[in-house]
């Protein structure tokens, strides 16, 4: 006899099989208790009042994530942190965090940290002490050792605050002026054209007074300047009478995902775009600003049918954007990564500026910024001209003491600047750092370093968003997990007490800190609250000291453009578009499950990398999803999986940042490919940078097929109709609306 | 409730393996010992008056049968509670204000041993600790898994503070989940702390049967 099953009776049945086993599991002891007597739990010996077991107690500090400078407070229970939220008195990100800050914790708690001192012994790093570590750095750098002048070296991340003077001071001592500040995600390009068409570097953007946002490449919900300040601010422009956001790009990033109009121009002809609506805005009259004829002149030249040849972009769609932004003045035009990293990115950038000059948003949307009024404070900036530097003088062996710290030349430099060879040349290398990435393992010298949340510092956002310019403090959220971490400052510090008494008076960096915020001048302490005895423990509290900023006007001025970049690129007919995201960032933060775990925003792929290819492309390619593709440059090649999506230039490629460690730590080590190894050396003219998105690409079939890790599943509905939708026409018909 | 000769039994053990520990134990004393552990064994039990139950509490049904965790110094709940009749909470200072109870700080124990029982070798151990800046490593036994928040604070607060509920007999509503301390030396676990256990507790007293109440 057959018992016949069908869907409903199994739902049934299974229905009942698991209220069944849910009831009796309440009462099982051995699989929802704990045993006793297995665990520890050790009381305080001498509780603080404020502690008490079980309950939070909140501390403001600073994120280091990444270089905007947001304000955290940190829950901590049992003297352990626990969770970060962001700081609502930080006019940088009003209480708001991105998930790389949420991820702090597991860069705290990551389980690669390095706990001890390691020192090159022939081939291999090995631990020691502090003390040997010490007297090595001593006889190495210290005044008996002989070494000054410009072969002493030194590379970080963006710097601001304290953390700045007492490396320009170190550098000073020993009478170096090689600080090479690196950055791969960064606005070098567009802070030059600032600093020339408007006087200052890094003017302040009032998204929410713009009725338009004309984007060339700028990802600012993702990774342009202040992400979490830019989200805050887009919602204010999106609420009330809606702005409309377009976005010009070769792929779409999370900001070109949001925007209401995406256009994909060829790469690299975004200038020519921007000049083109330019001169269509003049032809009409529509400008609010007259421009002199010699740029009239200039202009000319960009008509509507020579621009659609050049970008790609549709005649209709380039008048559709000179219209929008005539309609729902004051714009704001912006351009990012994609625009910046050419050859003429400059010139591409300031033809951009030009569009705010014309459309008269200089004063509305686009303010002078509060300064600092301490100079040595404000941040320093991180950028690829200077790791280009960095490669040229290790190439002429310029170098014989490199000091590393918050970055990682050996693994974002290009792999025909040879950077890791280069540094086998210089004779002895530090490295400040929590983690064994590729830069630290090919040290002499290790100096594990406190993590984000055990160390003191200051920090001086680059782009002050606030009228008031602002300082924000770092203090530890816990005591250091590990015995053998030492704070960054105390080490410089101790560095710089070898060469000068007067560092003397300060046993550590937290008294050094206290004593320079507590004594800095009224301008900047004026706005914390109570007498000058309580500064330091009312900046403590608060996390932020907001300074006075002197008033500033933009001082608007137009440059030269040059347009011309001509290269035989037969051979290679794709553009490589290294792409960038907030979560993984430059790669600094593969190794945060967390980060890898969380889907790219567009893509939505996992834990690797891909290569994201137009349909159009991936039919004549012959591959689907999944399928590997060889990116092959004149710099080198890498295979990854292809990820098919419409929202990508049919000519591009775009692999992104942040996977392909050789080393980094067990979560990210092994772990996909990265795209910037096989970036060719070109420059941006003006200004020097890497031009990272300049590279010329073949992509093969690799005939490999693996299965492509993302959510979604589905790119298509299938025809199931499960969002329905409806054309904005059938919508005027049927629903009455005029 | 009576209270079972084990618990005397063990007392006697553990006060000598205290002894043990810090080499104040001579063969006179182990004698002694066995003789009284003897006589121990075959007096009859001693017993206390079971705990009243709260009128305004139907305690949760079940029980638990559980080893005895030895601890780093066997602390003697019964001398406390029972003969000192100290309050839970004058210790457990934690219960009223945060999820956990606490356990207490090394300070408040010296706070009376710095001249109470100062020969006592359970006590000279303590000092032994707290001379050296450090806890003892208690061994958990009260616990539940992390995915449930259970908290002290919300049950004092309705079954003791809300009902006014006299505060110095507090020792009857922790008892519902802890069992008879009184009569224990280091705590035992007498009740299950399982699913079941709290729910069918929920369902009698009006606690949230929401699963976001406790499972968050």
């Amino acid at each position: 006899m057959s018992v016949k099953v069908n869907r409903r009776k199994f739902l049934k049945m299974l229905g009942w099989g698991g209220a069944g086993t849910a009831l009796t599991g309440c009462d099982l002891p051995t699989t929802v208790t704990l045993e006793e007597g297995k665990e520890e739990v050790v009381s305080y010996l001498m509780p603080e009042e404020y502690a008490i077991p079980g309950i939070g107690v909140w501390y403001a500090s600073t994120c280091t994530q990444c270089e905007a400078g947001c304000g955290l407070h940190g829950r901590v229970r049992e003297g352990r942190v626990l969770k970060v939220e962001g700081n609502p008195d930080s006019p940088v990100n009003h209480g708001k965090s991105c998930m790389m800050g949420q991820s702090t914790v597991q860069s705290h708690y990551n389980p690669d940290r390095i706990t001890s001192p390691m020192m090159r012994k022939g081939s291999t790093l090995q631990s020691v002490s502090w003390d040997e570590a010490m007297s090595a750095l001593t006889s190495k750098i210290g005044p008996d050792s002989g070494v000054k002048g410009d072969r002493v070296g030194m590379i970080t991340g963006t710097v601001s605050g304290h953390q700045a003077v007492i490396i320009d001071e170190l550098l000073a001592q020993v009478g170096s002026k090689n600080h090479y500040v690196h950055e791969v995600i960064n606005t070098s390009v567009w802070s030059s054209v600032c600093r020339d068409m408007l006087g200052d570097e890094m003017p302040k953007l009032n998204y929410d007074k713009a009725g338009v946002i004309l984007s060339f490449g700028a990802d600012f919900l993702g990774t342009w300047i202040s992400p979490v300040h830019n989200m805050g601010e887009y919602a204010k422009f999106r609420k009330g009478a809606r702005g409309s956001l377009i976005q010009v790009e070769p792929k779409m990033t999370l900001t070109g995902g949001n925007a209401d109009l995406w256009i994909p121009a060829k790469p690299g002809t975004e200038g020519a775009l921007a000049l083109g609506i330019a001169n269509f805005i003049i032809e009409r009259g529509w400008n609010a600003v007259d421009v002199p004829s010699s740029i009239a002149k200039t202009l000319n030249q960009y008509t509507l049918t020579a621009v659609e040849k050049v970008t790609g972009v549709p005649v209709n769609k380039i008048k559709r954007i000179a219209s929008m932004l005539t309609e729902r003045a004051p714009s704001l035009v912006i351009a990012g990564a994609s625009t910046e990293n050419h050859e003429n990115g400059y010139d591409a950038v300031a033809s951009v500026m030009l569009l705010n000059l014309i459309m008269g948003n200089i004063g509305k949307t686009i303010e002078a910024s509060a300064k600092f009024p301490e100079k040595a404070l404000r941040a320093k900036q991180g950028n690829t001209k200077d790791l280009l530097l960095l490669a040229k003088a290790l190439k002429d062996n310029k170098l014989d003491v490199l000091f590393t710290y918050n970055t990682n030349p050996a693994f974002t430099a290009p792999a025909v600047l040879q950077v890791s060879e280069g540094l086998s040349s210089v004779g002895f290398k530090v490295a400040f750092s929590m983690f064994p990435d590729e830069t630290t393992l090919q040290a002499d010298l290790v100096l594990p370093i406190h993590s984000g949340m055990e160390d003191w510092g200051t920090h001086v956002p680059a782009y002050q968003p606030d009228t008031s310019s602002v300082l924000s403090l770092q203090q530890p959220l816990m005591e250091p997990i590990h015995k053998e971490t030492r704070g960054f400052g105390d080490i410089m510090l101790s560095m710089l007490k070898l060469r000068n008494k007067n560092f003397g008076d300060f046993p550590d960096y937290y008294s050094y800190l206290q004593t320079a915020v507590a004594n800095m001048p009224a301008d900047v302490t004026g706005s914390v609250e109570g007498a000058s005895k309580d500064i330091w423990s009312n900046v403590l509290q608060k996390g932020i000291v907001k300074a006075k900023a002197s008033a500033n006007a933009l001082t608007p001025k137009l440059v030269d453009m040059k347009f011309k970049v001509k290269h035989d690129n037969s051979g290679y007919p794709m553009h490589l578009v290294p792409s960038a995201r907030l979560g993984l960032w430059d790669g600094r933060h593969a190794n945060i499950p967390w980060l890898q775990e969380f889907p790219d925003q567009i893509a939505k792929v996992v834990w690797g990398s891909w290569a994201e290819l137009h349909p159009k492309k991936a039919s004549e390619l012959g591959v689907k999803n999944g399928d590997y593709v060889r990116v092959t440059s004149a710099s080198g090649s890498i295979e990854a999986q292809v990820y098919i999506h419409k929202g990508i230039h049919p000519d591009a490629v775009s692999v992104p940042m942040g996977q392909g460690h050789d080393e980094f730590g067990r979560y990210a080590k092994g772990r996909g490919v990265n795209p910037l190894k096989i970036l060719n050396p070109l420059m941006e003219r003006r200004t020097g940078e890497l031009a990272t998105h300049a590279t010329r690409v073949k992509v093969t079939n690799a005939h490999k097929h693996e299965k492509l890790v993302h959510l979604g599943g589905s790119e298509t509905q299938v025809g199931r109709k499960f969002v329905k939708t409806i054309s904005v026409d059938q919508l005027r018909r049927t629903e009455g609306e005029a | 409730m009576q209270v079972e000769r084990r618990t005397l039994l063990r007392k006697l053990v553990c006060s000598l393996r205290g002894r043990m520990r810090m080499k104040t134990v001579t063969i006179k004393q182990l004698l002694s010992f066995s003789v009284l552990a003897f006589v121990v064994s075959i007096l009859p039990a001693k017993s206390y008056a079971e705990l009243p139950v709260p009128a305004h509490i139907t305690p949760p049904v079940g029980e638990h049968e559980s080893p005895i965790v030895p601890q780093p110094i066997e602390f003697p709940h019964d001398r406390h509670v029972n003969d000192m009749k100290i309050n839970c909470m004058y210790c457990h200072t934690y219960a009223r204000r945060s999820k956990v109870a606490g356990i207490p700080p090394t300070s408040k124990c010296m706070g009376c041993h710095k001249v109470i029982a100062t020969d006592k070798p359970r006590i000279q151990q303590l000092t032994e600790y707290w001379e050296k800046g450090e806890s003892p490593k208690w061994l958990k036994v009260h616990d539940v898994p992390d995915y449930v928040h259970f908290t002290h604070e919300k049950h004092i607060r309705k079954f003791v503070f809300d009902e006014k509920f006299p505060v110095e007999d507090v020792q009857q509503v922790c008892g519902l989940c802890h069992g008879e301390v009184r009569g224990m030396t280091v705590a035992e676990k007498k009740k299950p702390l399982n699913m079941g256990f709290c729910q069918r507790c929920h369902e009698a007293n009006g606690g949230p049967g929401d699963c976001w109440a406790c499972h968050k």
